[in-house]
């Protein structure tokens, strides 16, 4: 066929495009601007925050690919004004259209897979359609080129045509049900059925650090439950149709209204399979951001995809994207007749199919040849995938998982040392993993077991009927992809060049020393704030009361004592995981009856060694260096002021519990005051910061355990000091500084001159 | 009668030989033709002590018996030497404790009634009651502890310190007020070797840091050749002319007394047997006790070592005018540790024990280590030391003993901080030394707890100065490597290893000479 060129039959002709700011979007608008220099061309963009349409398009425009197109348009400012308008506006609410169109390509789209229910519906569905009334409102010839997917088959099996999809849903029903879902979870998420279980279990992790944290957790675990179930229910609706997901699903209604307005209209449908990096133009593998299978090609070139669902046999559609952008300026130029909407599958399974094997011996083969050097441990080990089928993959990965749920249990129950936080830091690590395995291999599990061959004869017969130079211009023949080529010179090379510029930036980095702080600086209204038990010393309230109860008895009593203490242990380890005010209250219960005066006697005699000896060298270095430093110390403890006394020399203010005392001096077992736990310390520095002119923000903070969240979250420099397991995670995700500050081990004993060899 | 020390050339006769290495020792086979230095034996111990005692009391050197020194009414205070001496411990009863049952009974007989005890701990930790009770004995706690007439000396007590003017060489002499006050100011001292006793007992015993940073400086210790000799020690001239100055005000009656070298009871006896005499007795103790000390956790061989008490048998007690004692009392002290080495060698092997004088009751961190080392075995010699000038040190220990925040709060700080710096003595001293000193938070540690004093660490480190001036290279065997680099020094696995890395100093076959220390010994290198 000897026609007029693509370029000649687009010449003089106006397009509107949406999406230019997407992969494909800015795909088709390069090719557009070099290769049909008749085209003028307007971009439908959303402004995002302060920065407005025009300046995102420019922004878009000054990227290396547009280089050349810029440079002969002589200038990015005489591009825009001769080639590319710009239209501010968004399809949630689209503005009205340019009246001279001749065509509109709506590349824009929600293109995560699991998108919640509303947002698939509103962007895939009601944007469309509203887009639509738009351009009919904008002219009666405008040919409308809509950007689908061809897994709008949805879980079909074998040959799909180039045609409508069969399907009987009721849009209108289920439009109204995806867009009403929001509202509804929201409600539903305020019952009390959600918010108690959720309740509960912030409070059992977090009623140590007081109420108001557990609060702020479950609020965070409603949102986060909202987020969850609207991609649950949305998926779960797609299935119970006949689709993988919500945003199959969602295209697939979108080209229902497409046909719609197709009945009136000129419009076209373009249904590319899986869009990858370009084969191409502007450059081989040119591709922007991460779309279907680089998470997963880079996990498992760091070697954390053990396994894969799906058969070796099955095929992966892959499309390059430059594939797909030539056969939508082909589309464009061959507009159908009205009422008649023509369907294009950009795809290469039919043609050039290639196998899920396939792609993972070549996957395998280039990071063979080129792998990731994982800091100085030399190349990662890579995976030998077996494709044992989904099921097998399934149940590694919730044994996984399962075991995955123990360890974290048992982390979060161990005894805090440098072991435990170090496995922490693991475990944390793997649970990401899992979390992202989970996450993919359920989405993908569907892609990669589909068998779907995509058939694109009408493509290829478009293709055919281009001249020769066209077809070398716009190639979309997919038929010529060499796999081997594109995968290993071109595909992932391109998707892992950014994380090796990554690595060597990381690895250029200089390893901070572990526990390395920065020196003080001098400055007036800082505080250091301290927590005792745990921080400073290496002992706790119980081992510190035993201490002091144990002097006053003798060898029977201080055996009763021990054992009656022992046989209390486990309901004390309790309370201190439940709530430490709680757990303080049942251990000064104990002081029932002593003397306070002797209590003091007792701590400055006895006590002090027994302190100082467990006191942490680097914590008095520390306190004695916001010392110089001209900033105040400041120890918060729930401990009675007694057992302070040693430390009295090291800080301008003690804040510690007072025994209450009846008239004859006789503690009466109960507290003068409550403990100061939890937030009640935040509270507490607040106030003494106000009083005392200390500007918190510049302050710093120094505890050990998850209960003292509140205090280190009240000052500008947190520092957690030993971390328990709750607190070292949370340390780690708020880029606190963690410090090691162990303390002597060797005790000291008592001299028996007697000696024990006598 | 024993026998005297001497000198052994390892030969292939020779079995493998013990070397202590802090809470353990080893058995080491030395290469062919090492010297060995051993202590003569324990000298017999004077048959009846508390005949002894009396004798001296009543026949003192050069000045007139006690009794006559005593009259009612009088100040009298009875000084006595802290738990660093002797080591390890000794067993119930206390050798001073029992002297100064006689000075209160003829004090009692007198009729004073105005009697203190003071512990003569200068910047060392304040003792603690049981420790003071375990010297002076139950009677005499009993009667003064109560009444705080039996304390601690405080070097940081400025209204009870006294400032008795200055030497020639315009050393401060500041010491304790009630001493220098007293009438009669008794002197209870325990010479384990030799660098005690003397002047050193008052002038430094009871001495503030005012006094003590004359004598105890990098600058003076290296010209101290050795300490052991106090006629060759820059240290002992400074405490002899401060001496001299406060025997001009102050009244001494010193009591001192020389211990012989039973320093491991039974069954660890053959710790201070020569090794190819062992019985099978105690080579099955030996093997035993290696095999214990190999599994048992790190708390449990703390408290087997420190547990150990000391059944020293007393060699001899003098009295009197501190020069004149202080002669008879190094005659004694010669008598039980000298041995005569020809020559110096190119390395010294020394194995450092588990306790030294400031770790009693505590542990041996890495500078008290390096100060047992460097700084004591070291300087036991008398005319040259052992290993010649730009020779080599080989020590064992591990290092790895931590520090205990109780007792030697500054040292963690001096380890972390200032050695992280330099490793130098002067340099230290110059930028640090006064910082340490005058810390408010190590004096209050110094005053109320059991701290040793801010400077104490500068102290221990300027002992060692001597040596590190003297030898090019201190490998450590057996050491945690990155300890001993903070010290400035290298660590080596084994003997073999050490003497290879040492073989750019002194050659591949140098000659080697191993103290065979403890029981104490003094080589005299002709």
């Amino acid at each position: 066929m000897t026609e007029r060129s693509v370029a000649q039959q687009l010449e003089g002709q106006h397009v509107l495009l949406t999406g230019v700011t997407g992969f494909v979007g800015e795909a088709l608008l390069h090719l557009m601007l070099s290769e049909v220099p008749g085209v003028r061309v307007t971009v439908l963009v959303r402004p995002k925050g302060s920065t407005s349409a025009a300046s995102r398009t420019a922004a878009l425009l000054k990227k290396p690919p547009f280089a050349e197109v810029v440079e002969a348009a002589g200038g990015l400012e005489a591009l825009m004004a001769a080639r590319v308008g710009v239209l501010e506006g968004d399809l949630a609410d689209t503005p009205e259209l340019p009246t001279d169109l001749d065509a509109v390509v709506h590349c824009a789209g929600d293109v995560s897979f699991d998108p919640p229910v509303d947002e698939g519906f509103r962007t895939n569905v009601l944007g469309v359609r509203e887009l639509l009334a738009r351009v009919r409102e904008a002219g009666p010839h405008i040919h409308y080129v809509h950007i689908s997917t061809a897994y709008v088959a949805g879980r079909r099996r074998g040959s799909i045509p180039e045609g409508p999809v069969p399907q009987v849903v009721d849009l209108e029903a289920e439009l109204a049900w995806g867009l009403g879902q929001r509202q509804a979870i929201e409600h539903r998420s305020r019952g009390t059925e959600i918010l108690t279980t959720e309740r509960k279990k912030a409070e059992k992790d977090h009623s140590r650090a007081g109420l108001l944290t557990a609060a702020n957790a479950t609020e965070e675990a409603r949102k986060q439950w909202v987020k969850d179930e609207l991609v649950r229910i949305g998926t779960e609706r797609a299935r119970s149709l006949g689709w993988t997901d919500c945003y199959t699903f969602t295209k697939a209604l979108g080209e229902r209204v497409v046909e719609e307005h197709a009945l009136t209209n000129r419009a076209s449908i373009v249904r590319p399979s899986i869009i990858e990096s370009a084969l191409e133009r502007p450059y081989p593998g040119w591709i922007e951001g991460f779309k279907m299978a680089e998470p997963l090609i880079l996990a498992y070139g760091r070697g954390e995809l053990p396994e894969m669902p799906g058969a070796a046999d099955s095929i992966v559609d892959i499309v390059p994207v430059d594939h797909v952008v030539a056969a939508i300026v082909a589309v464009l130029a061959h507009p159908p007749e009205v009422g008649t909407p023509a369907y294009f599958h950009v795809s290469s399974g039919d043609r050039n199919p290639l196998t899920f094997g396939e792609l993972y011996q070549n996957v395998r083969a280039y990071f063979d040849d080129h792998p990731f050097i994982a800091g100085d441990r030399g190349a990662t080990r890579l995976p030998e995938w077996r494709f044992p089928g989904s099921q097998s993959v399934e149940r590694l990965l919730s044994t996984s998982e399962r075991a995955f749920k123990v360890a974290d249990y048992v982390i979060g129950h161990a005894p805090r040392s440098d072991r435990t936080r170090d496995l922490a830091r693991k475990l944390d690590q793997q649970g990401r993993r899992l979390e992202f395995l989970r996450r993919y291999l359920g989405l993908y599990q569907e892609y990669a077991q589909a068998e779907l061959q995509f058939s694109d004869g009408h493509t290829l017969e478009l293709f055919r009927s281009l001249s020769e130079a066209d077809q070398e211009r716009f190639a979309f023949d997919t038929a010529v992809v060499d796999w081997k080529v594109y995968l290993q010179d071109i595909h992932c090379p391109a998707v892992t060049a950014p994380i090796r510029r990554l690595d060597e930036v990381r690895a250029a980095r200089k390893r901070p020393v572990a526990g390395a702080q920065k020196a003080l600086a001098e400055k007036p209204g800082v505080a250091a704030f301290f927590d005792m038990d745990g921080t400073l010393l290496s002992s706790n309230v119980i081992e510190t009361y035993l201490w002091l109860r144990l002097r006053e008895l003798s060898g029977t009593e201080r055996f009763a004592e021990l054992s009656r203490i022992a046989a209390k242990v486990p309901s004390l380890l309790q309370a201190e995981r439940r709530e430490r005010s709680a757990f303080l209250r049942s251990v000064y219960r104990e002081y029932a009856g002593a003397r306070l005066a002797d209590l003091d006697a007792i701590a400055d005699e006895h006590l002090t060694d027994h302190v100082l000896a467990r006191l942490s060298p680097s914590a008095v270095r520390r306190i004695r260096e916001h010392r110089a430093a001209g900033h105040q110390t400041i120890l918060i403890t729930g401990a009675v002021r007694p057992l302070t006394r040693p430390l009295l020399p090291l800080f301008d203010h003690i804040e510690a519990a007072e025994l209450a005392v009846d008239d004859r001096g006789i503690c009466t077992g109960y507290l003068a005051s409550s403990p100061l736990v939890g937030e009640s310390r935040a509270a507490w520095m607040e106030s003494y910061a106000a009083d005392n002119g200390i500007d918190l923000k510049q302050s710093f903070g120094y505890a050990d355990s998850h209960s003292d969240l509140p205090l280190l979250a009240a000052v500008g420099n947190p520092v957690a000091v030993r971390p328990d397991v709750p607190l070292f995670r949370h340390a780690r995700k708020a880029r606190w500084t963690i410090v090691d500050w162990s303390s002597s081990t060797s005790s000291t004993r008592s001299l028996n001159p007697a000696g024990g060899l006598a | 009668m024993s026998r005297p020390g001497f000198v052994l050339e390892v030969d292939d006769r020779t079995p493998p030989l013990i070397v202590h290495e802090g809470l353990g020792f080893r058995l080491e086979s030395f290469p062919l033709g090492t010297r060995v230095i051993y202590p003569p034996e324990s000298l017999p111990a004077v048959p009846d002590v508390d005949q002894a005692i009396q004798d001296a009391l009543l026949h003192p050197q050069d000045m007139d018996p006690l009794p006559e020194l005593l009259f009612a009414g009088m100040k009298l205070t009875i000084a006595f030497d802290d738990i660093s001496l002797p080591l390890p411990t000794m067993r119930p009863p206390d050798i001073r404790g029992r002297i100064i049952e006689h000075v209160l009974t003829m004090a009692a007989e007198a009729g004073v009634d105005d009697v203190e005890l003071i512990a003569a701990n200068a910047l060392h930790r304040r003792m603690t009651a049981a420790e003071l009770k375990h010297i002076v004995g139950e009677r005499v706690f009993r009667s003064f502890y109560p009444q705080g007439k039996l304390y601690n000396f405080d070097a940081e007590d400025r209204d009870n310190l006294s400032h008795l003017g200055t030497t020639e060489k315009g050393e401060d002499i500041e010491i304790s007020k009630r001493a220098a006050e007293s009438d009669l100011l008794v002197y209870v001292n325990v010479n384990l070797v030799a660098m005690d006793g003397g002047h050193k007992s008052v002038g430094i015993g009871l001495a503030s840091y005012k006094s003590l940073r004359h004598h105890h400086n990098a600058k003076t210790m290296v010209q101290s050749r050795s300490f052991m000799d106090h006629k060759h020690s820059a240290m002992h001239h400074s405490a002899w002319r401060i001496g001299r100055v406060i025997k001009d005000t102050v009244k001494v009656f010193q009591i001192e007394t020389t211990l012989n070298n039973d320093i491991f009871p039974k069954p660890y006896d053959f710790l201070q047997k020569r090794e190819w005499e062992w019985s099978v007795k105690d080579q099955a103790t030996m093997l035993g006790m290696r095999r214990g000390l190999s599994v048992a956790p790190a708390k449990l061989k703390h408290k087997m070592f420190h547990d150990l008490r000391s059944v020293y048998g007393l060699t001899g007690v003098n009295a009197g005018e501190v020069e004149a004692v202080h002669t008879k009392t190094l005659e004694k002290v010669h008598q039980q540790h000298l041995v005569e080495v020809q020559g110096q060698s190119d390395v010294l092997v020394m194995g450092i024990p588990y306790v030294g004088p400031y770790n009693v009751n505590s542990s041996l961190n890495p500078i008290l280590a390096t100060c047992m080392g460097l700084g004591y075995y070291f300087n036991s010699y008398l005319g040259q030391p052992v290993v010649r000038k730009g020779g080599a040190v080989i020590l064992y220990h591990p290092l790895n003993e931590g520090f205990n925040q109780l007792h030697h709060p500054s040292y963690v700080d001096f380890y972390e901080e200032v050695l992280a710096e330099s490793t130098d003595p002067a340099v230290v001293g110059e930028k640090y030394e006064q910082q340490f000193a005058e810390d408010p938070w190590y004096r209050h540690l110094y005053r109320t707890s059991h701290a040793y004093h801010g400077v104490h660490p500068f102290y221990m480190w300027y002992w060692a100065a001597h040596a590190m001036d003297h030898v090019d290279e201190v490998i450590w065997v057996g050491a945690d490597r990155k300890v001993a680099a903070r010290l400035g020094f290298r660590a080596a696995t084994t003997l073999a290893d050490a003497l290879e890395m040492a073989s750019g100093t002194v050659g591949s076959s140098p000659s080697i000479t191993y103290l065979h220390n403890p029981p104490h010994l003094l080589a005299h290198v002709k």
